[in-house]
């Protein structure tokens, strides 16, 4: 289990990473060290990559069951870089504000990537939210109509990412969900 | 729309964007239907896409939209940097390295702007920054937030959302208690023990009053032990004489170098801020976050779109916790589904059936206001027997039957406010509502409980005072002999009614929680005991609890001032126990069926009781609701338009295809 070169983060990084993302100085520093921890032996911090998969193990991931998801979104070239980490908090970080967290959102709920979430995607994402063996196909379609009917505005069986965020912005519990606490300290 | 792997040949822009657009376009779009490859080109799609800056396509697989670093990179730049202006760099739905870039483009602009620009531009975000700084330090000062953070990753928010606002009564409880600590006590403290140069003013009174506001304090020769005890837990005796009690205040001014300072004015002026900053502090508290869209026709708190969207609450890392989120997703989903069917057969009820129903309603809300008299009954009648067998002497009386009349009332109470939510509960079943009905209905009822046995103490106490039979009464207004001094009598029944909350509540959580869950790791082989003992934090019953004890703290805060104080003490002593017990039990709330989220309801109920209906605020309700009426109707005929455009799209898109099919058959 090897370790990152353990330098530690300049002045000017810290302060630039601050100014363009929403996580606060003790956020950035705690995201730090646990990368260092998981990022392989003797390389720049700035240059080491985590996989998929080391990412999905992290605690604040391991449970969720859109983490693979998270993963593909936030990622590039399935590998975490640890900016890419950094942008990945940001966005779920307390902080942040509402468009991007819909935005981000949007992308993560549409599993098929083709810009809508269409009915596909809704049933993708009642089956990991229930995460049981036996729900039954009218179940699922009754839900899958449920939210068409409230969110889909045109009538055209998919979700646009306007009519997606126009529900976000009336949903209550939208802001309270989609927030990670990333760091482990 | 189906799903078929088309196999259209990719498409080439039909709107003449510039090439660059187009080749991003050209790879791999075969793996979505034409009618969705169609939607991706229409000038709408893309033209949302630029502004949310969704700069996608990392790897060509999935290329859809655009990609800065292009050659079409600048012109792109020039629309983003349009914008740049009005948004922060942070945020843009970009990763860091392109934020990077842009952040450069938008330093390097700012070199052609005027002087003044510049500096509007620097001193803005110098300002930024420092409020940023400034909400970085205060959030860093928050009372409990690491107990509060770990609470909400290992149970949820709805748990959180309870212990959040058992925080924010104690902030409220500490700033009330500030108030009339500034504003009473430190005049007085300051000039009885001589750290300014002041003086007490005593106003001289004519002879009735002097009769009114003789106050003799009971004290007897030998002083036992347990009588400092019951003093203690009934606020009589020496606490009679300290501060705790509004009787203390005899004072009528302190005289200061340069003025006179009014003490009764002062104590007025300082009840009336701190109900105001309750008010306005619970009001923002409630509204924030909270989008209050009267527009809806739906309940958004139970819409389907929150329960798949932000049902799953993210930052659960917990793997018991997330089998139970995902259990309790599964039981809300098909309540949710079952409710539906339930209100579309009530919905199809005929008349007969109706009638019943209602005719059954009738009866059990009948049943439902004979079981409230009967409490408020009890209610007067305890307390009557207490005020009357209170003046007996302390030595006369057995230790026990001393300090059961002196808590009488308060027993009554919690035993009322213990049984009729079961009692409630059990007639609810027959009324044939919806679930959700049900529980609001419930809940409602639960509520009007607890507060009206507060106002029957107040006016049986009320009645106590002003009831005489001799002349008394006329002299100063009230039943001056068996109360000298009824404004600390009432201080003392608030002080005992708050005293007895707080122990059931620490009794109930250590003697009845506690065992339960050692019963359950312990004797786990009973299926009885399993049944039983898997309890669960249920949020509702907890705030309601705290609610109540808050606004006995309102109540008796004017009566008796030092009560705000005690009041933190004992929210911060609830806060131990129950984040204790519920580590130790382990235990979130499962089948929690009104809903999961935050406690966007229960903030809702001190709104509602701390702000009373005026004249004024109703006729401007009304405006808004009308207005929210008229509104809806537009959104209405705005949502079929909409969806009439779309069922053009698509049948011109589907006409599209066709032709296209058919000339490459041709």
């Amino acid at each position: 289990m090897g370790q990152c070169l353990r330098y530690q983060m300049h002045w000017e990084d810290l302060e630039e990473y601050q100014a363009l993302t929403f996580l606060t100085r003790n956020e950035i520093l705690c995201i730090h060290d646990t990368f260092l921890k998981l990022c392989p032996a003797g390389k720049y911090y700035k240059e080491a990559t985590l996989t998929m998969d080391q990412v999905s193990s992290l605690p604040a991931l391991r449970v969720n069951p859109f983490r693979d998801r998270i993963c593909r979104v936030f990622s590039h070239n399935n590998v975490f870089s640890f900016e890419d980490v950094l942008g990945m908090a940001s966005v779920f970080s307390e902080q942040a504000c509402p468009s991007l967290k819909i935005e981000y959102a949007f992308r993560i709920y549409d599993f098929n990537e083709n810009g809508f979430i269409d009915e596909e995607d809704l049933q993708r994402i009642v089956l990991r939210l229930l995460n049981s063996d036996d729900v039954s196909e009218d179940l699922l379609m009754d839900l899958i109509q449920h939210v068409l009917s409230e969110s889909d505005l045109d009538n055209d069986n998919m979700l646009s990412f306007s009519e997606f965020e126009h529900a976000m912005a009336k949903s209550p519990d939208f802001m309270n969900s989609f927030r990670i606490h990333f760091w482990g300290c | 729309m189906s799903e078929s792997s088309g196999s259209a040949p990719p498409l080439g822009g039909p709107s003449g964007h510039p090439g660059a657009l187009q080749e991003n376009l050209s790879v791999d779009s075969s793996c979505f239907s034409p009618a969705v490859n169609f939607l991706q080109e229409l000038p709408s799609y893309r033209s949302i896409a630029r502004r949310r800056t969704t700069l996608l396509s990392r790897d060509k697989q999935s290329g859809i939209l655009l990609k800065p670093a292009d050659s079409c990179g600048s012109h792109l730049e020039g629309e983003i940097t349009e914008n740049l202006n009005s948004q922060s760099i942070r945020k843009y739905a970009l990763n860091i390295s392109e934020k990077r870039r842009l952040r450069a483009i938008q330093e390097t602009q700012m070199k052609y702007l005027s002087e003044w620009d510049q500096w509007k531009r620097y001193s803005s975000k110098s300002w930024k920054r420092f409020v940023e700084k400034a909400h970085e330090m205060t959030r860093h000062l928050e009372l409990w937030r690491e107990d509060i953070r770990s609470i909400e990753g290992k149970f949820g928010t709805g748990i959180q959302s309870y212990f959040s606002f058992l925080r924010f009564l104690v902030l409220l409880n500490l700033v009330i208690f500030m108030i009339i600590f500034m504003l009473v006590l430190l005049p007085v403290l300051l000039t009885r023990y001589k750290i300014t140069n002041s003086t007490f003013v005593y106003i001289p009174l004519k002879d009735a009053d002097k009769q009114c506001t003789v106050y003799p304090v009971s004290s007897s020769g030998l002083i036992y032990f347990y009588s400092y005890i019951i003093d203690l837990l009934s606020g009589t005796g020496f606490l009679e004489e300290t501060s705790l009690f509004y009787g203390h205040y005899t004072i009528n001014g302190i005289k200061f170098q340069n003025f006179t300072y009014d003490l009764p004015l002062a104590y007025l002026i300082s009840t009336i801020a701190y109900l105001a900053l309750s008010l306005l502090w619970i009001v923002k508290r409630s509204v924030e976050g909270f989008k209050v869209n009267l527009i809806r026709s739906e309940e958004h708190f139970q819409s389907y779109c929150n329960k798949i969207f932000a049902g799953w609450d993210f930052c659960i890392s917990n793997r018991s916790m997330a089998d139970l989120k995902h259990s309790s997703l599964r039981y809300e989903l098909r309540a949710d589904l079952e409710e539906e069917r339930i209100r579309q057969k009530i919905a199809q009820r005929t008349s007969e059936e109706t009638i019943r129903i209602y005719s059954l309603r009738l009866f059990l809300n009948c049943i439902v206001l004979a079981v409230l008299a009967v409490c408020f009954y009890a209610i007067y009648l305890a307390t009557t027997f207490s005020q009357e067998h209170m003046k007996k002497e302390i030595d006369k009386m057995v230790f026990g039957e001393n300090l059961l009349v002196l808590y009488l009332p308060s027993i009554v109470i919690t035993l009322a406010n213990f049984i009729t939510p079961i009692v409630f509960a059990k007639i609810i079943h027959y009324e044939d509502y919806s679930p959700g009905f049900e529980i609001r209905l419930t809940i409602l009822r639960c509520v009007f409980m607890r507060l009206a046995t507060i106002c029957v103490l107040v006016f049986t106490l009320g009645s106590k005072i002003t009831s005489c039979d001799d002349t008394a009464c006329e002299l100063c207004g009230y039943n001056q002999k068996l109360y000298p001094c009824w404004e600390t009598q009432v201080g003392q029944e608030m002080y005992k009614l708050m005293i007895f909350d707080f122990i059931i509540i620490l009794a109930v959580t250590l003697f009845v929680d506690f065992p339960r869950k050692l019963l359950v790791t312990y004797c786990s082989s009973w299926k009885l005991i399993q049944c039983w003992g898997q309890q669960e934090f249920a949020i509702p019953d907890n705030v309601l609890g705290i609610v109540y004890g808050q606004t006995i703290c309102w109540i008796g805060a004017f009566f008796s001032p030092l009560l705000p104080a005690i009041a933190t003490v004992k929210f911060i002593i609830i806060f131990y126990v129950k984040e204790n017990s519920l580590a130790a039990s382990g235990n979130g709330s499962a089948n929690d069926e009104v809903s999961c989220g935050p406690s966007l309801p229960w903030t809702l109920v001190p709104a509602s009781l701390a702000a009373a209906p005026r004249p004024g605020t109703s006729l401007i309700m009304f405006y808004f609701i009308a207005l929210a009426g008229a509104h809806k109707r537009v959104v209405m005929q705005l949502r079929e338009q909409l969806s009439l455009e779309s069922r053009d799209k698509r049948y011109l898109i589907q006409k599209l295809t066709e032709a296209q099919q058919d000339l490459r058959d041709q």
